[in-house]
C-alpha cells in the first residue's frame, strides 16, 4: 500500500483488493484526519466489510470526506446489491 | 485441473487465497470480471469464518475448486463454532437508518455467484458452496435454424465406409465445427447442453478433461464427432459425446470413430470406459452392448424430465440410464468381500467381465475397523441430484449420514446417490443403515473412484414408473428387476411407519 500523509488528508494507493485487511491498515493510517483519498487502481473488487467502512466514515457524527479513484466495475455492482448506490453520492466520491 | 488449499484461519491469509481464487478461475475459463466475482465471493466467506466461526481460536479452512463444463464450483470448509447464515439477513433500511449492516457479507456472495449453498454437517463441519456458471456464447443462438428436427440417432451404422473419412484427435480448435455439427444434427434435442456453447468445448478440451475424435469429409466439413470424458476421480472415462451427421449416417463411421477412441483411452491410461446409456429408450444401450460394453448398474432419476425433440417418442419421466462399462485393462481386481445381500447379483455382473478380471485367492489386505467415516457430497446442481460417496466406512457411519442427511434436506432434490467401497468389511452395516433409510440398490459402478470398485445406492425422491424405464441387456433387466423389489418394498415400509 503506497501512502501518503497529509495534515488533514490521507492519500492511498491501493496494491490489491480492498478487502477488511486494507480497511484495518487504512484505519490505523487514519487517526484524526478529516479526508480519506484511495486509488483503487490495482483492486478487482471491493468487499462489503470496505463498502460498510467507508459508510460508516460518511456518515459518522464527524463526517469523513471519502474520494475514490478508478473503482472496478463491481464495486458499482456491489453498492447496488446493497442498495447503497442512491444514498452515496457518487459523482462527488468517485473521481475521474 | 481441481484444486485443494488448506489455509489456517487467519485474514492475513484471505489474499492469498483470494489471488489464486481469481487466477484459477481465469485459468479454467472465466473472463476477468466473473473471476473477480468468485474472489470477492471466497473473499467474504473466509472472512466471517475467520471473524465469526474462529474469532480469537486458531483452526483451519479448507477450499476446493471444482471445475466442470458448465461451471466452477468452489467448496468452503471449516470446523469452527457453528453459526447459520440464513439467520443473518440483509435489510437495506436498518443498514441505511441504523447502520446495521448484519447480512451484508452473505447478500454480497449471493450477488456474485449464480447459486450458495449452505451446508451445515455438525461435527463433521461446514460448508460453503459458490457455483457461478461459463458465461459463454450459444452457438443456438448466433445460426439460423433451417435445418429440420433429426430423427434418431446413430444406432446402425456399421456398414462399411464408402466415402473417405479423415480422422482425427478433436482439438480446442475444432469446438465451433462440434457445436455446430451438434446443432445441425439435433437442433435442440441433444441431451448435452455444454456441447452448444464452443468455449466450454474449447476449454475442456484444452484442459485434457475431455478427449475426442472429429472426422472430416474429403471437403473438409465436420461429418462426426466422438468424445470421452475423463473422470476427475479415476482413471476412467464415459463414452458421453457422439454423433454423426445424418448425411454420414449407415457408413460405419461411428465405429471407425469408437476404434480410435478405444486406443487413445488406453494411449492415456484409461482403465475403462463406461457409457450412460437412456432407458426412455434402447437404441443407445444397443449400441454400448454391440462394442462389448456390459450393463452393470441402473441409475433412476438421473437428471429431471425432458422432451427429446425430433425423436420418435417422448419422454415424460425422469432421465434414467444405464451404466454400460468396458474395460481396458486385465489387471481389475475384484473385491473378495461384497455385501451379503447382493452377493449373487453382484458376482454374476462380475462375470460378464471375466478374461479382464484378477481374483485374488484370499483377502490379501484386511481392513481394520475404523472409527473414520469420510464423506463427500457432490452436488449436481442443475440435475437436482447428489452423491455421497462413502472414502472410508467407520464405526461413526450411522452419525456422520445423519449429519449429512439432515445438511441436504433442504435441496429440493430428485434423487440421492450413494455411493460405497466395495471390499470394506463394513460394508453390511451401511448397506442395512441405507435401507434401513429407503436407499435402494443401483448396482456396480466398476473403478469408479480412486480406481476401485463401488456398490451404488439410490433414494428416489419422486415417485417412479418402471414401465417407461427399457432395459436391454438381460443383465440390465436382472438389475431392473432387484430394483423395482427393493423399490415397492420401500415404499411398504414406509407406508407401515
Amino acid at each position: 500500500m503506497k501512502v501518503t500523509k497529509h495534515k488533514q488528508k490521507l492519500e492511498v494507493i491501493l496494491e490489491s483488493d480492498f478487502n477488511l485487511n486494507a480497511v484495518k491498515h487504512i484505519s490505523s493510517l487514519m487517526k484524526d484526519r478529516s479526508e480519506l483519498s484511495i486509488d483503487l487502481v490495482n483492486a478487482r473488487f471491493v468487499t462489503s466489510k470496505a463498502i460498510v467502512y467507508l459508510h460508516n466514515l460518511m456518515h459518522a457524527d464527524k463526517q469523513i470526506s471519502v474520494r475514490l479513484k478508478n473503482p472496478p466495475k463491481i464495486f458499482f455492482e456491489l453498492l447496488k446489491t446493497l442498495e447503497l448506490h442512491e444514498v452515496w453520492n457518487l459523482e462527488e466520491i468517485v473521481q475521474p | 485441473m481441481e484444486a485443494h488449499l488448506y489455509l489456517e484461519a487467519r485474514l492475513k491469509m484471505v489474499g492469498s487465497a483470494t489471488d489464486f481464487t481469481y487466477k484459477w478461475c481465469v485459468n479454467m475459463g472465466f473472463d476477468k470480471d466473473d473471476a473477480a466475482r468468485m474472489a470477492l465471493a471466497v473473499d467474504e466467506i473466509l472472512t466471517d469464518i475467520v471473524l465469526y466461526a474462529f474469532k480469537d481460536e486458531t483452526g483451519h479452512i479448507e477450499l476446493w475448486f471444482q471445475y466442470s463444463f458448465s461451471d466452477i464450483e468452489i467448496i468452503i470448509q471449516e470446523k469452527g463454532e457453528p453459526f447459520d447464515p440464513d439467520r443473518h439477513t440483509y435489510d437495506p433500511d436498518k443498514a441505511i437508518k441504523e447502520n446495521d449492516f448484519e447480512g451484508a457479507s452473505l447478500k454480497s456472495v449471493r450477488s456474485m455467484t449464480d447459486q450458495f449453498l449452505f451446508l451445515n454437517r455438525g461435527k463433521d463441519g461446514k460448508e460453503f458452496r459458490l457455483v457461478k456458471q461459463f458465461d459463454s456464447v450459444d452457438i443456438r443462438e448466433r445460426l439460423p435454424n433451417p435445418y429440420p428436427e433429426q430423427q434418431e440417432e446413430e444406432q446402425d451404422d456399421d456398414s462399411q465406409s464408402d466415402c473417405d473419412y479423415l480422422i482425427t484427435p478433436a482439438t480446442s480448435e475444432d469446438a465451433e465445427d462440434i457445436s455446430k455439427l451438434i446443432y445441425r444434427s439435433y437442433s435442440y434435442s441433444y441431451s448435452k447442453e455444454d456441447l452448444y456453447f464452443p468455449r466450454r468445448i474449447e476449454m475442456a478440451i484444452r484442459h485434457e478433461y475431455k478427449f475426442g475424435t472429429i472426422a472430416r469429409t474429403e471437403s473438409g466439413g465436420p461429418a462426426g464427432y466422438f468424445a470421452v470424458l475423463k473422470s476427475t476421480d479415476s482413471m476412467i472415462g464415459e463414452v458421453g459425446e457422439a454423433v454423426v451427421s445424418p448425411q454420414n449416417r449407415q457408413r460405419g463411421l461411428m465405429k471407425m470413430m469408437l476404434k480410435s477412441l478405444i486406443e487413445m483411452s488406453r494411449q492415456r491410461g484409461l482403465l475403462g470406459l463406461f457409457g450412460e446409456a437412456l432407458t426412455a429408450h434402447t437404441f443407445s444401450q444397443k449400441v454400448n452392448q454391440k462394442f462389448n460394453f456390459k450393463s452393470t448398474a441402473l441409475v433412476i432419476a438421473k437428471s429431471p424430465k425432458r422432451v427429446f425433440k425430433g425423436m420418435d417418442f417422448k419422454s415424460t419421466e425422469n432421465v434414467s440410464v444405464v451404466i454400460d462399462f468396458l474395460p481396458l485393462t486385465r489387471r481389475w481386481k475384484k473385491p473378495v468381500v461384497l455385501p451379503e445381500q447382493y452377493t449373487d447379483l453382484l458376482n454374476k455382473i462380475y462375470d460378464q467381465f471375466e478374461s479382464h478380471l484378477y481374483i485374488p485367492t484370499k483377502k490379501t489386505k484386511s481392513v481394520t475397523e475404523s472409527e473414520e467415516t469420510n464423506l463427500e457430497l457432490v452436488i449436481h446442481h442443475e440435475n437436482k441430484t447428489v452423491l455421497i460417496i462413502a472414502r472410508s466406512i467407520g464405526t461413526t457411519f450411522e452419525l456422520s449420514c445423519k449429519r449429512m442427511f439432515r445438511s441436504i434436506e433442504e435441496l429440493n432434490l430428485l434423487s440421492i446417490y450413494f455411493d460405497l467401497p466395495l471390499g470394506n468389511d463394513n460394508i453390511n452395516v451401511a448397506v442395512k443403515f441405507l435401507k434401513e433409510n429407503g436407499f435402494i440398490l443401483a448396482g456396480l459402478m466398476p473403478l469408479f473412484h480412486e480406481e476401485s470398485d463401488y456398490l451404488r445406492m439410490q433414494k428416489l425422491m419422486t415417485d417412479m414408473d418402471f414401465e417407461n424405464i427399457l432395459t436391454y441387456s438381460d443383465m440390465a433387466g436382472n438389475i431392473k428387476e432387484t430394483i423395482i423389489e427393493e423399490y415397492y418394498e420401500s415404499h411398504k415400509t414406509q407406508t407401515e411407519a
